[in-house]
Formats: C-alpha cells, sequence, structure tokens
C-alpha cells in the first residue's frame, strides 16, 4: 500500500523554476512544494479528514507528526474505522500549519508531545471518519433515491439489499463533498472495532526499510546550499571575535555567517565542505558568567536543597515531618539521576528559503504550529506569509518539541535571500546544543512503626525545572508541577500507586544554567527509579517481599496493581528464578497509562551485567494497534535501559563533556534483553503509549540488581559503578 | 458549511488576512468579565471601534508584540481618554491600563506582552463621551501544547 | 540609570501626529519565579509610564501626552509604541517608575514649524 514519502525533486524534476514559492495548500507527502498538488487533492475532499480519490483511494489527514511512534498508522485506523473504507486503499498526508492556520484549526493541535498522538486525537479524528462516511453514504443514497437508512456500507462499497445495487466511495465521492456535515455522531463502541485494535502493519515500515524514507536531513531542494553551525559550548556565552580569512579561502564556502550573539555559520555548496570549513574558523569566544560550572557544582547546591526550609508542595497527605518526627524508626537515602541528551539518530536540521515576501521551512518538527509561529516570528513574516512543510523525523523523543533549531535556521536563510539553505548539525553540536533532561537529586525518609508498617513518606526533590527553564511565565507561585509526575496523589494524567498514611513530596527547585527540555517519560523517570528503588529499599529493611510489600501498599489502587500482577504472574514471581538469575520489579503511573516491569538479570563474577529478560505490561485504557504498542514499549526499554546502563550529560567548564557516541554509548544488539510486552487495555480512559514504560526500565534492573548483588544503586549512570562482589 | 474551494489560494498575492478569531467579548473566566466590568463601570460594553492586533499563533509567549488601534478623530470633543488590556489566564488579569486625551493625537498604542498559555486577551476602550469599546481575541501559544497535555 | 532606547523625529510639522517609541531596559522581574538557587525572586516591575510635553517658553509641568500603568504581563525591557499631535517647539519628557523606589527621567526635543 502506498505510504507517505517526501520524494527527491530533483529526481523528479518537480519544481518548476524559482518562482515556487505559492507552495501547494493542500500537500501531498511526496509533493510538497509543487503548485500542482492542491488543485488534485482539494477537489475529493469530504471534509478536512479525509479525501477520497475515484478510484477509491483514500486519503487521511493528520496533524500530529509521525516519529517512528506509529502514531501516523494508528490515526489513520481510527479515522478508517468509523469511515468503514478498505484499508488496503488508506494512505495519508500531512496537511501543513499554513492551512491550518487559515481554515481555522479544523484539524486541532499539531503538538506531538506528552503521550498525546492517539489519546488527545481520538475523539475528534474518528468523528472526521464517521462524519465522512455518512457524507459518503448519504450521497448514494440520495443518487439512488432511497432512505439513507436502507443502506450498509462495508470497505467502501455502499449497498442498497432491497434494490440489490451498489456502488463505492470513489464514484459518489464527489456529490458527497458538496452536503452539509452532520452535526450529530454517534461513534462506535470499540468492541466493535474492526480495524482499530487489530495488530495492523504500519502504512510506514516499508519505506524504511528499503531506504526510500526520507526524513529532513535527506530533504534536497535545486539551488540548495548547506549550512554547518556552532553556537558556544558554553550556554550563555557569546562569540568574542572570528578570523573566517582561511575558511572563506576553502573549496565551495559561499559564506561565513553569524546567528545572534553566539553562534557562527559556514554555508557552502556541500555540508561536507561547510563543516571542514568550519573547524578552520577560529573563534574566540566570550565564555560568559557560566564558564566555571560543573556538574560537581551543580551536585553541591542539589545537595543543599535536599534539606532546605523553603521548598514547595507536590503532594500532601496527613502531617509527614511530625509523623517522622515521632517513628519508631526511619530509613533514609539519597538518589540522584544526570541530565540526558536524546540523542536523535538524525541530528537536528532544517531547511529554509527566505524572501521578504514568503518563509517556507522544511522540516522534522514534533509541532508544526510551533514550528509555524517560531518561523513567523524569526523572519519576521506574518504567519500567512509562512510556511512549514512537515518532513518525517528521524528521531523526536521530545526534542523537536523545541523550535531553536528552527529559528536558528530561518535566521541563517534570512542572510541569503532567495536560496534554499540546508542547516545540519553536527553530532557533536547537537550533543552541545541538547535541551537536556533535568538534573535532580532526591531525599526519601520513610518512618516504620513497631511493626515494621510505613507511617509516613517525605519525598524532597531537590533539583531543575524544565517550565522555569523553557517558559518561565507559566509558572504559577514557584510551582512547576510537572516536577511531581509521578508523585501526585491524584489525577487521570499520573498518580502514585501507593496508599501511605502521612506524604510529603515538594520540591526545591535548583535550576543551573544548562537549558531543560522535555525528554522520553520526562519526570516520570527519575521519580519512578527513586519511588520504586526505596520501596524495595524498605522491603528489605523489614524483610518483606518486594511485591508482598507492594500488594500491601497497592490495595486501593486496583490499576496500578492489575499491571504489577500480570507482570509478576507472567515471569513466576512466586517460584524462584533460575540460578544465577534475579529480578527486579517496578510499577508506576503516568501519561494517562498504568505500568509495571520485571527485570531478569545476572552479574558475572567479574561484575559483568546481563538483562536477560523484560516483562512489562501496559493498561493504556484502549489499544489501537497492539503490535505497535508492543514496539512502542520495546523502544522505550531500548532508550531508558541505555540512559540506565550508559548515559549522563556531565558539565565541566561550563560545557557538556559528552560528545558522541562513544562517551555517550546507547544499547547495543547484545546488551538488548528480550521484552514480553502484556498490553491490557481495561477499558474507559485513553492512556498514552509511547513514554509511560520507560519510567520502569531502570527501577527494575536496580532492584534485580540488590536482589542479585544486595548492592543498592542510588545514581546512574550504571557505568560509574562495579558490580564486583 | 464553508465553501471547500475557499482555501484553494495559493500563497503569493492573495491578501488572506489570517487574524485571530473574533470571540464573544465576555470570556468564560470570571475574573476576566470582572476586571473588565470595573474598567468600564456602569457604561455598557460594545463591540467595535477598537482592534488588538497580535499574531494568532505565537511560539513560545515570553515576549509578544502586540498594537492595539481604536478609531477616533481625538479632538477634544472626541476622543480616546484610555484604552485597557486584560488577559485570561497569566497568574494576574491586568496586561496594562495606557491614558490617553487629545494631545495623543492617534489612538494607536503597542508593546510586547507576556502570555503564560493559549488565552483570550480583550481591549477595553473608554471613550470621552463616556461610551466603552471591546475586542477579544484567541492567542495559540503552541509551547502550551507540551505542558498542558 | 538604565539604558534607554527613544525613537522621536527631531522635527515635525505643526498638527502632524507623530509617532515615538521608548524602550527601557529591565527586567521586569514577575515574583512568581525561584533563582537557580531556588530562592523568590522578589518582584521587580516597572509600574508606571508617563510621557509629557512641555512647550518652549511655558511655564509648568506640561502636558500630560500618553501615560501607562505597567503590570507583570508586560514582557522584559519594557517596549511602547504611542502617538503625540505636534503642536510647538519643546520637548518629550519620559519617566519611569516603579518597585524599589525605581525613577527614571528622559527629554528629548522637537521642533515643530
Amino acid at each position: 500500500m502506498k505510504t507517505g514519502n517526501v520524494a527527491n525533486p530533483s529526481r523528479r524534476k518537480f519544481i518548476q523554476g524559482a518562482a515556487a514559492t505559492a507552495g501547494s495548500l493542500v500537500v501531498a507527502f511526496n509533493i510538497p512544494f509543487t503548485k500542482d498538488a492542491g488543485a488534485q487533492i482539494t477537489t475529493d475532499e469530504i471534509n478536512a479528514w479525509v479525501v477520497v480519490k475515484p478510484n477509491d483511494t483514500v486519503i487521511v489527514r493528520i496533524a500530529r507528526s509521525e516519529m517512528g511512534q506509529g502514531s501516523l498508522t494508528g490515526l489513520a485506523q481510527l479515522v478508517a474505522e468509523e469511515l468503514e473504507c478498505d484499508w488496503a486503499k488508506v494512505t495519508t498526508e500531512y496537511p501543513t500549519p499554513g492551512q491550518s492556520l487559515e481554515r481555522k484549526r479544523p484539524w486541532g493541535s499539531f503538538g506531538t508531545g506528552g503521550s498525546q498522538g492517539i489519546r488527545g486525537s481520538q475523539d475528534y479524528v474518528r468523528k472526521g471518519g464517521a462524519i465522512a462516511r455518512m457524507m459518503l453514504v448519504q450521497a448514494a443514497a440520495d443518487e439512488w433515491k432511497v432512505p439513507v437508512a436502507e443502506c450498509t456500507v462495508d470497505k467502501g462499497i455502499v449497498s442498497h439489499a432491497t434494490s440489490k445495487r451498489s456502488t463505492s466511495y470513489g464514484k459518489v465521492a464527489a456529490a458527497a463533498a458538496k452536503l452539509t456535515p452532520p452535526t450529530d455522531v454517534k461513534l462506535k463502541d470499540p468492541k466493535e472495532w474492526k480495524l482499530a485494535g487489530k495488530r495492523l502493519a504500519r502504512l510506514d515500515t516499508v519505506d524504511k526499510t528499503t531506504g526510500a524514507q526520507i526524513y529532513g536531513m535527506d530533504l534536497k531542494l535545486p539551488g540548495m546550499l548547506n549550512a554547518a553551525v556552532i553556537d558556544c559550548p558554553v550556554f550563555g556565552g557569546k562569540v568574542k571575535n572570528v578570523d573566517d580569512a582561511a575558511a572563506l579561502k576553502m573549496p565551495g564556502v559561499k559564506r561565513v555567517l553569524r546567528v545572534g550573539e553566539s553562534a557562527v555559520v559556514v554555508v557552502a555548496d556541500t555540508w561536507w565542505r561547510a563543516k571542514t570549513a568550519l573547524d578552520a574558523v577560529k573563534i574566540e569566544w566570550d565564555e560568559g558568567p557560566n564558564a566555571k560550572a560543573s556538574s560537581a557544582a551543580f551536585a553541591e547546591v542539589l545537595k543543599a536543597g535536599l534539606d532546605a526550609k523553603d521548598a514547595v508542595v507536590g503532594a500532601s497527605i496527613g502531617d509527614a515531618p511530625a509523623a517522622l518526627a515521632g517513628a519508631v524508626r526511619k530509613i533514609e537515602a539519597v538518589y540522584s539521576y544526570p541530565h540526558q541528551n536524546h540523542v536523535c539518530m538524525e541530528t537536528m536540521n532544517a531547511t529554509v528559503r527566505y524572501t521578504p515576501e514568503r518563509c517556507e521551512v522544511w522540516v522534522a518538527t514534533q509541532n508544526g504550529e510551533a514550528a509555524h509561529a517560531a518561523t513567523a516570528e524569526a523572519s519576521g513574516l506574518a504567519p500567512n506569509k509562512c510556511e512549514v512543510f512537515k518532513l518525517h523525523l528521524g528521531g523526536g523523543f521530545g526534542r523537536r518539541g523545541a523550535t531553536d533549531y528552527i529559528r536558528q535556521a530561518v535566521a541563517i536563510a534570512k542572510q541569503m535571500p532567495g536560496i534554499p539553505v540546508k542547516m545540519i548539525w553536527s553530532r557533536e553540536e547537537d550533543m552541545a546544543q541538547g535541551r537536556f533532561h533535568p538534573v535532580t537529586q532526591c531525599k526519601l525518609v520513610a518512618g516504620l512503626d513497631d511493626k515494621g508498617e510505613i507511617t509516613a513518606l517525605h519525598m524532597r526533590i531537590s533539583g531543575q525545572s524544565i517550565l522555569a527553564g523553557l517558559a518561565p511565565q507559566s509558572i504559577r507561585d514557584g510551582k512547576d508541577p510537572v516536577v511531581f509526575q509521578g508523585l501526585n496523589i491524584t489525577g487521570a494524567e499520573t498518580a502514585i500507586g501507593y496508599s501511605f498514611p502521612n506524604l510529603l513530596v515538594d520540591h526545591a527547585m535548583r535550576n543551573p544554567h544548562v537549558p531543560p527540555g522535555f525528554w522520553r517519560g520526562v519526570n516520570l523517570n527519575q521519580n519512578a527509579i527513586y519511588l520504586e528503588s526505596f520501596i524495595d529499599e524498605i522491603a528489605a529493611a523489614t524483610k518483606q517481599d518486594p511485591l508482598a510489600l507492594r500488594r500491601k501498599l497497592m490495595s486501593k489502587h486496583p490499576k496500578h496493581l492489575a499491571v504489577l500482577e500480570a507482570v509478576a504472574s507472567r515471569v513466576g514471581w512466586d517460584k524462584p528464578a533460575p540460578k544465577g538469575i534475579f529480578r527486579g520489579l517496578a510499577q508506576t503511573m503516568g501519561f494517562g497509562s498504568y505500568v509495571a516491569a520485571c527485570a531478569e538479570i545476572s552479574i558475572s563474577g567479574d561484575g559483568v551485567l546481563k538483562i536477560h529478560r523484560i516483562v512489562a505490561a501496559t493498561d493504556c485504557g484502549h489499544a489501537v494497534n497492539p503490535q505497535q504498542i508492543e514496539a512502542q514499549v520495546e523502544g522505550s526499554f531500548v532508550y531508558g535501559l541505555s540512559a540506565a546502563l550508559y548515559q549522563e550529560c556531565t558539565v565541566k567548564d561550563g560545557r557538556i563533556e559528552q560528545t558522541n557516541f562513544h562517551n555517550y554509548p546507547s544499547m547495543r544488539l547484545a546488551d538488548m534483553p528480550a521484552v514480553e510486552t502484556i498490553v491490557m487495555p481495561s477499558g474507559g480512559f485513553w492512556g498514552g503509549v509511547g513514554e509511560p514504560t520507560i519510567a520502569v526500565a531502570a527501577p527494575a534492573v536496580l532492584n534485580a540488581i540488590f536482589a542479585a548483588t544486595g548492592k543498592r544503586i542510588r545514581d546512574l549512570p550504571l557505568k560509574n559503578h562495579s558490580l564486583k562482589a | 458549511m464553508q465553501s471547500r474551494r475557499t482555501f484553494v489560494k495559493a500563497g503569493v498575492g492573495i491578501a488572506v488576512s489570517v487574524l485571530v478569531q473574533p470571540s464573544a467579548v465576555l470570556a468564560q473566566s470570571d475574573s476576566l468579565a470582572a476586571v473588565v466590568r470595573e474598567y468600564a463601570g456602569t457604561a455598557l460594553l460594545r463591540e467595535g471601534r477598537v482592534k488588538i492586533n497580535i499574531a494568532p499563533l505565537v511560539d513560545n509567549g515570553n515576549s509578544v508584540p502586540i498594537e492595539v488601534t481604536v478609531e477616533s478623530p481625538m479632538t477634544v470633543a472626541d476622543h480616546v481618554v484610555g484604552i485597557a488590556l486584560f488577559n485570561e489566564k497569566n497568574p494576574q488579569r491586568d496586561v496594562a491600563q495606557f491614558t490617553l486625551g487629545p494631545h495623543a493625537g492617534r489612538a494607536r498604542v503597542a508593546t510586547r506582552i507576556r502570555l503564560a498559555t493559549t488565552q483570550k486577551l480583550v481591549a477595553v476602550a473608554k471613550m470621552s463621551d463616556g461610551t466603552c469599546w471591546t475586542h477579544a481575541v484567541d492567542v495559540l501559544v503552541t509551547l502550551a501544547a507540551c505542558i498542558e497535555e | 540609570m538604565a539604558r534607554t532606547l527613544i525613537t522621536v523625529p527631531s522635527t515635525a510639522r505643526r498638527d502632524e501626529v507623530i509617532e515615538i517609541r521608548v524602550l527601557i531596559q529591565h527586567p521586569m522581574e514577575t515574583g512568581y519565579r525561584r533563582s537557580s538557587e531556588g530562592e523568590m525572586m522578589a518582584r521587580n516591575l516597572i509600574r508606571r509610564f508617563t510621557c509629557r510635553f512641555e512647550e518652549d517658553g511655558k511655564a509648568g509641568n506640561g502636558v500630560p501626552v500618553f501615560s501607562a500603568m505597567l503590570y507583570a504581563a508586560v514582557s522584559a525591557n519594557p517596549f511602547l509604541t504611542f502617538h503625540a499631535r505636534a503642536t510647538a517647539s519643546g520637548a518629550f519628557v519620559f519617566s519611569w517608575d516603579g518597585d524599589n523606589g525605581f525613577s527614571q527621567s528622559e527629554r528629548t526635543g522637537i521642533e515643530v514649524t
């Protein structure tokens, strides 16, 4: 089946000269900048969501961004389910944010983050499909002059049994397009689903495996130049002096430019030449106020925050400090979690063509509207003079929700009007200019009574706030609610799975100069490490089985407990593990879903860790594509275990020390365990899939390591620790 | 039903003014309605004459250019006395209050403001004849997508 | 003294309406944020801006042209554009007042023919 595929236009000769500024309003995936596409597609639009061609091909419009998480296919399944078309004839296309603005946002939000792609869209995309179906069937009924109630539809064929007539969607599409869309729409009960809920193959897999898939970095436009850039590696620093004499003489170099006060750019005919010349530019930096900053210094500040009097409360039950003061016994531990980089396989890039009349951007972005707004702001042109063409992402994970690299590319292209300029960051630049997962420490204190029951828990988080860094105007009363993911007392989005008679979770905000961002799983990652490890510490200190203790604490949290029980049952927790194999459990709830995992590991005499098996369970309410959910769970363990085993971003002399995959490694095939996923949607809500399970990866392994060695590891990554007996 | 053909207009040369969609004067939030009412006093609030000009979508919200214009001859007999700008979802409703007079010559003010999130903005213009005019717009702050959702 | 950037035409015709742009360097600290050390950063705002016109040869405080009350929602380095009718030669006097006793005044002359 045809997939959305951005073709290389120079191979297909689609560009009709330099005046291709018109930009089609309805953008077919494979011809994003040709004048023709608009006219040919719009005549077949049933509504904003569905285009039906005379040959019965169905094009589903998708507003969110596909970044490997499979939402493109999942959303198309949801629309096609209600549309009752032939799945084999379904393909997708991305409307542009410019079209969205002009049509007053018929597709809703373009933002792809927070594991919202399916759950944030499912209601209205299904309605879009249902409305289109109703119009198509009505058109057939009108043509036959029969009551619409007597018509049925299946796989795009409308039938009228009584008169033994049938027609296909393609034949009635033009007439359907003229009808008034109905407002009273009834959606199918998920129990009736025929397409949604099925393990359908993804629409984009084939192109990815054949290499036909075009990512942002692959794009080639006629007359395009390439830009390599370096921004001051110390955040807050500036360029003091630039000597570009040697670079300007190098082959292919067109310009040496500046962006803002801190970035130097070389534009050349090829990216390699631009990068080589950039390396030859002598830059003197004024490293600014953060020149001496270091992770060691941050750690001291964060440590002090653990005992600071002033902290913002995130969750409170009873009076934990008082209960702790009077506790018979206390257990205390301090944990930490480092800065992390997203390390998308495709580094940050964007292609921009600027003229004083129009600014066009081709970019892999998680938020087309944010990219559009950023383009308008950076170019100085009104939004209706700007357009963004979304390309496939070679990884997003939250990094591509930021618009910094888009603004930078626009600022470069603005200095070279009329010429398309593709800006690509080297891996080193991408490592240095991340939007980092925030650094935190956590002090946990539990109070026990004389029977060893928990009477109180105080979790003090000390560390960086993402919102304070990105959008300080959204912080009220000094509180960043995102800090408390996984630890709220109640909530449909995220809630703690344990009952404590007294609980206090508070945050002492301490913001290092490192720019923060949303990293897959966000703060659920370290909050699950902190709490799940500590629950195991309490279990060990009170000589309880970790699952038995959890069952006691989770009796009022049936959904949290259900995923944990599913994992424990699958792994055979109540039976001894094979010799040399040790197990660890973890559970959490975030991004609307309940997740749990068990890790089975072994540690060799030399202290080499081997993770043999992960069993994970997810209750995401509804499952649109179970195969894709499993793939996302597996992927989140790749991401989470890579971080737990190998990854940290440390700062020395103001700059990030990690520069490439040799000092910021990822899991290899040999490291990766088998992951068994139990998809157990309990219905009644819509939870996210992309992120929640990443949070149980590290704590399950850490708890297994304790079971194996008796060693409690409280800071990551594991490569910093010896696991030798 | 929105015509399917209306959006088939390629970018160059078509002056599609894509400004924000005006919305009802009194917004959902009670406190916004209250501050608007407090500023207007007993005067009837009418839509018109005053216009907010702001980008319909904004990336970050930390520094958003905004312009407010009021149709008025700005004579001694007939002029704008004041313009107030209010928001819906920042920690505080007030944005700014401007005092003008016949010496201002033209009732057009611009500044840069902070928007915590996607929200409504309301401008209220007080005239020398005691009448009050309003305009409300919605601004989409795309960063909010990461935070709110 | 905070840096200011003031744009006023140096000459104008009588009764012409001119555009005036002013910018002053100031953090406009909202009072909602915390520092990197976790301390609440106290509110520090410019609360009020006024523009008066003092005609050459006329005594007194001048005539009010435009004033603004500013709140936390105004961005850092508050920037204002407004208009004035040029009636006679003289000077525009701009004043900013705010928290922590902040007070600053600037003057720009204009010749009106």
